[in-house]
């Protein structure tokens, strides 16, 4: 969280600068099976983010070290095109895309059955191509649907997902003006039939009190989220039998 | 697959939607079972047999089960072994003396080398998921003539069609050899036309093959072949 | 990841350019359909995404302001980088930039750079003290083969609809930036025997070497490249070549309409 206090975040009548209501989150679409060479795939724009998940495997994990004996190794790569911010991006190691693509493989290792593939690997690339600020929640979605598409069994789905803090009030999924300037941001990864949590980040200043509201929008917003993803997997096989 | 009852409402659902109780039904193919929840853990097609709830997956790889026919590729040559890919997470082995032929210790690229294409069967599944090939049967054999191609495993059942009468009619109306494998490589040989026809009805299979209309489909396609049975 | 070649497939490819054929029904020298969009990436200065068959490539440009290396003063810069990441897929492996990646945006920049296309003289601000630097991104998604000339024609088609950002640096207004003219690229694979245009990826997988042609509208020629193990005849390249000055031109064409949009 940048610097606050001088940026006025608010208007007057409690919208937020882009017109929302603070607690309505940017447009958010999705589509799967977009990437011929994959196993399963998906991109999914929110706001003005754009990120494409594909997975590939299970296939025999390599090298050898990295096996597990009794189950698959979810093996993610977060990574943001050099294109995809204001200031390129110079392409190669990067401590925050390491970080995210750590922290993304754990929760996606909490919802794929991994126990179905002793020694095996199933690679998530997660590609941001335009970013406006929660590209990590886009892309956590985006290789959830990945994921269903390439058909690997999981006991429910990864919705990505965040509220913050501006102005002194809490709302849901910032932009990129709120997130530079606002107070706090709290993504997190919702399991949205069992209500569970796989994902979980924050950083700034948030109160118990606005910690309970972030969540609280959050969980709304993980079932709309949902909803859409159910529309985008179910829209590829229309007319199914 | 063959399971879906004609006419009968297909209800497809995605991972982690309830889509029944544990109270009347266990827990098939695709389902698991979570406090009195039953569970879809993939995007598929429920399914209903009697006493159990399954999901037939919409996509998904290969997972190798013992008696499988299927079609492999040799990866790589050891003194006594061969290693195949057949589009399972992990590759096939294939031992010497499961080989149709007599090799000595050392010899086994004289008989089979990186990029041969075979027939096998799957000998067995370990507890690990290492798979073992034979050759040692009827018709397992190196594939040397005709083409290799391939569908997504799940729609193996679909261009088989019930009995294989689909096989059948390919076959007859291509003038073909047609094999298809469990692990969702075909093998088909024949002259240029039959062996457009064939690749024709798989082209069909990959974009229509999960369509309900895919049937009929399949059967215009055949019947409309000049020469074609059915 | 080295990729396992059955022999079944060069048998058929051998089999199908004995009978003049391909292995998806298309004629010796033609292409696959192509989508071009422009203009599709939020936080590109110039952006493009090409879709060839199975093949998605995007490009994106962006720019920055540094000091001119000091033998030239006067002169911008511009470079073009491709990334072939494990996304585009099963044989791309993680990892520092492979020899293939490189030599993509290698062969890229230089049918851009050659072409003449961009003036470096026009990307000075301050002589000596601030130019341009353009930069040109190639991000494949999906390798369905012949990603050289999606990612060739991502990359000028995105240059063409490029705005200079110069009010992001304070340098007064955003204007487009002027590129003169449009170098094409056209590759050829050694198929059952035979070059083939535009090979798709099993055509490249059952194939051998390749050739590179970059054409300016002139229709001289600004880059050449043969990868990939095998050899070709001066006989072989004076046809391939023919082919490409009309493809270049076609390709040309479509460019031009999605800049009149």
């Amino acid at each position: 969280m940048g610097g606050y206090g001088d940026v006025k975040l608010l208007n007057d009548d409690g919208t937020r600068l882009d017109g929302r209501a603070i607690d309505e989150m940017r447009p958010l679409t999705a589509e799967v099976g977009i990437l011929p060479a994959a196993d399963g795939s998906a991109i999914v724009t929110h706001g003005l983010n754009v990120a494409i998940a594909a997975v590939y495997g299970p296939v025999e994990a390599h090298p050898r070290k990295i096996q597990r004996q009794d189950r698959a190794v979810v093996d993610v790569r977060y990574n943001m095109a050099p294109f995809s911010t204001s200031d390129r991006i110079r392409p190669g190691y990067n401590r925050r895309s390491r970080e995210i693509s750590k922290v993304t493989a754990e929760a996606l290792e909490s919802v794929v059955l991994v126990e179905r593939f002793p020694r095996a690997k199933i690679s998530v690339e997660i590609e941001i191509l335009a970013a406006e600020a929660g590209t990590r929640c886009a892309g956590i979605t985006a290789a959830s649907l990945a994921l269903a598409d390439a058909g690997i069994p999981m006991r429910d789905m990864v919705v990505g997902v965040a509220s913050g803090k501006i102005d002194n009030i809490v709302v849901l999924d910032l932009d990129k003006a709120e997130d530079n300037y606002g107070q706090a941001d709290l993504p997190v990864g919702i399991l949205p039939t069992t209500g569970e949590i796989a994902f979980l980040q924050m950083d700034g200043d948030l109160s118990p009190e606005e910690y309970n509201t972030c969540m609280e929008y959050n969980f709304k917003a993980a079932k709309e989220i949902h909803q859409i993803m159910i529309d985008a997997l179910k829209a590829k096989y229309d007319g199914g039998a | 697959m063959n399971g879906a009852a004609e006419g009968a409402e297909q209800r497809l659902v995605t991972p982690g939607e309830v889509i029944g109780t544990s109270l009347d039904k266990s827990a098939g193919i695709g389902v698991l079972s979570q406090g009195e929840g039953m569970i879809a853990t993939r995007l598929g097609w429920v399914r209903e047999n009697n006493d159990t709830i399954s999901v037939d997956p919409i996509n998904s790889r290969y997972t190798p089960r013992s008696g499988d026919l299927v079609i492999g590729v040799i990866e790589a040559v050891r003194n006594n072994l061969w290693f195949a890919d057949v589009l399972g997470p992990f590759n096939g082995l294939l031992p010497m003396s499961l080989a149709p032929w007599k090799v000595e210790f050392g010899a086994a690229r004289q008989f089979m080398d990186v990029g041969d294409v075979i027939l096998a069967r799957v000998q067995e599944v370990d507890e690990s998921h290492s798979v073992v090939l034979t050759m040692k049967g009827v018709g397992l054999r190196k594939l040397k003539e005709g083409i290799m191609s391939s569908i997504p495993m799940n729609l193996v059942s679909k261009l088989k069609g019930e009995n294989d009468e689909n096989l059948r009619a390919l076959s007859t109306a291509s003038d073909c050899r047609v094999i298809v494998g469990e692990n969702g490589r075909i093998w088909i040989d024949g002259d240029s036309t039959g062996i457009d026809l064939v690749r024709k009805a798989i082209d069909l299979v990959n974009k229509e093959g999960h369509k309900n209309t895919f049937q009929q489909s399949l059967s215009d396609m055949i019947g409309n072949t000049p020469g074609g049975a059915e | 990841m080295v990729e396992l070649v059955p022999s079944l497939l060069r048998q058929e490819l051998a089999n199908l350019a004995e009978d003049d054929r391909r292995i998806d029904g298309r004629s010796q020298w033609q292409s696959r359909d192509i989508k071009l969009e422009v203009d599709c990436l939020y936080n590109g200065d110039g952006s493009a995404k090409v879709t060839l068959g199975d093949t998605i490539v995007y490009a994106g440009v962006k720019f920055e302001v540094r000091t001119p290396w000091p033998d030239r003063p006067n002169e911008g810069s511009l470079m073009c980088g491709a990334e072939l990441r494990p996304i585009a897929g099963r044989k791309y492996e993680p990892g520092p930039p492979s020899p293939e990646s490189i030599e993509l945006g290698r062969v890229v920049d230089r049918g851009i750079r050659e072409s003449g296309c961009i003036d470096l003289q026009s990307l000075c601000i301050i002589p000596g003290e601030k130019v341009y630097g353009v930069m040109i991104d190639i991000h494949v998604l999906s390798d369905g083969g012949n990603i050289f000339d999606a990612s060739a024609l991502a990359a000028i088609a995105a240059l063409r609809t490029t705005t200079v950002p110069a009010s992001t640096f304070d340098i007064g207004d955003d204007h487009p930036l002027q590129v003169s003219k449009a170098p094409m690229m056209c590759s050829f694979t050694r198929v059952g025997g035979r070059y083939v245009l535009d090979a798709n990826e099993q055509e490249e997988l059952g194939g051998n070497e390749r050739i590179h042609i970059t054409l300016g509208d002139d229709g001289h020629l600004h880059s050449l490249q043969k990868g990939l193990k095998g050899v070709f005849t001066p006989a072989e390249f004076a046809e391939i070549l023919d082919v490409a000055q009309l493809r270049c031109t076609e390709l040309r064409d479509m460019v031009s309409a999605k800049e009149a949009n």
